[in-house]
């Protein structure tokens, strides 16, 4: 009896208790394994209208963002649209060399910096001080009148925008130059000299996108707490240290995303609007990385030195959003991701 | 240590008609109320009855629509909250989220620019009498539920407010927590002798805190008195059935010439019926006031019983005795199996209260 409990199929007792409990555990894993398929599979069977529903932006990202991915390989080859994008031969960093040492291109990029910053500077406060302003209006309709006219640039069409600047600032029947012209000064064709092109391109941004650009503010506003306000109106608070103290510290959080996002996109600057408003005279303040690539890839045809600008465009855009996001996480625990 | 309001000037609060109307709508119907110094006085009502907002109105939060509101003996219906010299506990904390405790504590203190010294040795004597002390540097989020209620209010103590509003502070902790904290403000009371004011739904709340309850009922002030008073001689079947757990039993009744007759049961009255005979009534029995067996003075109400709920020491009896459900407690003396067969309840006549079926007041026909 002894004897044959001690070697079954050839195996000591112990060896079998060991492999025993071997297999037990695997099956254990498999259970849990198919269990997690199991519980998946129900999710999605009860939550089906969700992934519908999310198909079109998957679909749109996968063909407009990812698939292009493909293509950013022509950035490290001499491309050739006989050849295609597979059989083009590779030519490593021969492309950025060339940028980086095209006056042109280093000008538009800090063209875009610049223009960046301003917008940073001036653009990103504009939509937080006036929903900050909206906020304090208590008159209903002023409220909704004041807020619709703010609005409203956001939906015309760059090309509107472009030519109702062109024209506000025309030398000839542009308001700005008529008024310039009562006040006693000559006429100035703002849009031809590169001084006035940055001004006038970041202002036209605040007019177009600062109202629209309000509303994530206000919604963020609409969503404090309003027991906080009366506990303040209670402690003695004015309206101005209320939104010191209260409303801004709480929008915080909205204001860091926004912030984030901003910074991911600063090498992003407006290129509809560029085109339309700049000239050859203005380059020098006003041709942007956009622009030049625009010109280079699609006027030029050198649209493997164009992808290696765009490549750079997108990794400049990705470390500053990398690192805008592990600031904000570290110092106030906001974050994208 | 913190500074009590003792003696001197009178900071009591006093409500002279006071009507609150959105356009049309009056939601507060003329309330009267005197507030003596250092009097912890308790609004109780259901929800929608005009408690919160008469509480918003004396804080300054919600503007008086007719009446006087006088606090300190000065005419505030047109004061701005900051100068009443109130504070206010919120139902939901109303904690600056990215202000940790100290801060919280120190806004007030803060917009009316005491000096820094000052306000750090106010806090830290508030944050020692509450407990706050390890927690100053925390943001309300890392807090638990009654630390947050402990922040709220110590918020309001360091301001050393002529009163103090409470708007159902405790509604948003468990019910262990909530035990627990309605005895720390019973004590924080008794140390600090600032004249209160609590709204509550909870008539727990309002019996174990007041030094008199305020019960109010669509706008209206129902009746003022003691927490005993009201529950031993309640003026209306509102109140009635408002205080106590279970609430009074209020059945249907007739008077006779000795008592009240509940169907074909007659339950035997203390005093007088005076030639009341006859009369509508509605009969009010307390679940605590009757006994299982017969006594002097008492009238046995048959029952059928329908359920019986142990609470440990005591249980309730759900029982039916013709169309009317009524509610009654018995002593379990650790078991309850004696109380299966229960198929009658003995009411003590000087207990049983009457109102009249038509008003609901209070009747008093024997005094």
């Amino acid at each position: 009896m002894s004897d044959r409990n001690s070697d079954i199929g050839g195996l000591p007792v112990e060896e079998l208790v060991v492999k025993a409990d071997e297999a037990m555990r695997d099956r254990r894993k498999t259970r849990a394994g198919d269990s997690s398929w199991v519980r998946t599979w129900d999710h999605f069977r009860r939550e089906w209208q969700i992934y519908v529903m999310l198909l079109p932006t998957i679909i749109w990202f996968i063909v407009f963002l990812y698939k292009p991915m493909y293509g950013l390989q022509i950035a490290f080859k001499d491309y050739s649209i006989f050849r295609g994008v597979a059989d083009s031969p590779w030519v490593g960093w021969e492309h950025f060399k060339t940028l980086f040492s095209n006056d042109q291109f280093l000008r538009a990029v800090r063209n875009t910096i610049t223009i960046s910053f301003y917008n940073l500077i001036f653009g990103f406060p504009a939509p937080i001080i006036l929903a900050l302003m909206f906020n304090e209006i208590i008159h209903a309709t002023y409220k909704r009148t004041a807020q619709t006219i703010v609005y409203l640039p956001h939906f015309i069409s760059s090309v509107i925008i472009a030519g109702i600047v062109i024209t506000a600032f025309s030398p000839t029947a542009g308001i700005i130059n008529t008024i310039i012209e009562w006040l006693g000064f000559d006429a100035v064709y703002f849009l031809t000299q590169p001084e006035w092109f940055r001004p006038i391109f970041v202002g036209t941004g605040i007019w177009q996108e600062a109202g629209f650009g309000s509303i994530v503010f206000l919604a963020a506003i609409a969503g404090v707490n309003p027991s906080l306000y009366e506990s303040a109106v209670v402690d003695g608070a004015n309206r101005w240290q209320m939104m010191w103290k209260i409303t801004i510290p709480s929008i915080l959080p909205t204001i860091l995303i926004m912030l984030i996002i901003r910074i991911g996109n600063i090498m992003e600057v407006s290129f509809e609007l560029v085109i339309l408003l700049y000239q050859p005279s203005t380059y020098e303040t006003a041709d942007v990385v956009n622009t030049w690539v625009y010109r280079q890839g699609l006027q030029s045809g050198q649209y493997d030195l164009a992808a290696a600008a765009g490549l750079f465009n997108a990794v400049v855009a990705f470390v500053l959003v990398m690192t805008a996001n592990t600031l904000s996480r570290r110092f106030s625990r906001t974050s994208l991701w | 240590m913190v500074e009590t309001r003792q003696g001197g000037a009178m900071s009591g609060v006093e409500l002279d008609g006071i009507v609150k109307a959105y356009g049309a709508l009056q939601v507060v119907h003329g309330i009267d109320l005197n507030v003596a110094e250092k009097e912890f006085v308790v609004l109780v009502g259901p929800s929608g009855c005009g408690k919160s907002t008469t509480l918003r109105m004396v804080a300054g939060l919600e503007e008086i629509t007719e009446g006087d509101l006088t606090i300190d003996g000065r005419r505030m219906n047109r004061v701005a909250p900051k100068d009443r010299d109130v504070a206010m506990v919120f139902q939901n904390y109303a904690l600056y989220p990215h202000l940790n405790v100290a801060d919280n504590m120190a806004f007030g203190l803060r917009i009316r620019k005491m000096p820094k010294a000052e306000i750090a040795t106010t806090i830290a004597d508030v944050a020692e009498i509450l407990g706050l002390t390890p927690y100053l540097d925390r943001r309300p989020a890392d807090l638990s539920g009654g630390q947050r209620q402990r922040v709220a209010m110590g918020r309001a103590i360091v301001r050393h407010p002529k009163v103090f509003l409470f708007d159902e502070p405790l509604s948003n902790l468990d019910a262990k927590l909530r035990t627990q904290m309605r005895a720390e403000i019973k004590r924080l009371h008794n140390r600090l002798g600032v004249t209160s004011i609590y709204v509550t739904h909870d008539q727990v709340e309002a019996m174990t805190l007041a030094d008199r309850i305020v019960v109010m009922n669509d706008g209206r002030i129902e009746q003022v008195g003691t927490p005993m008073e009201l529950f031993n001689n309640p003026a209306n079947t509102f109140v009635a059935g408002f205080l106590g757990s279970p609430p009074m039993n209020q059945i249907k009744g007739i008077l006779t010439e000795t008592g009240a007759r509940i169907g074909n049961t007659e339950i035997k009255l203390h005093g007088a019926i005076n030639g009341h005979a006859g009369r509508d009534v509605i009969v009010g029995i307390r679940p605590e006031h009757v006994t299982l067996g017969q006594t002097d003075g008492t009238s046995s109400l048959p029952i059928e019983l329908d359920l019986v709920e142990p609470l440990g020491s005591e249980a309730l009896l759900h029982a039916r005795y013709g169309d009317e459900n009524m509610v009654f407690k018995a002593d379990t003396n650790g078991n309850i199996t004696h109380l299966a067969g229960v198929a009658e309840v003995h009411v003590p006549a000087h207990l049983v209260k009457l109102f009249d079926a038509e008003t609901g007041r209070a009747l008093n026909l024997g005094a």
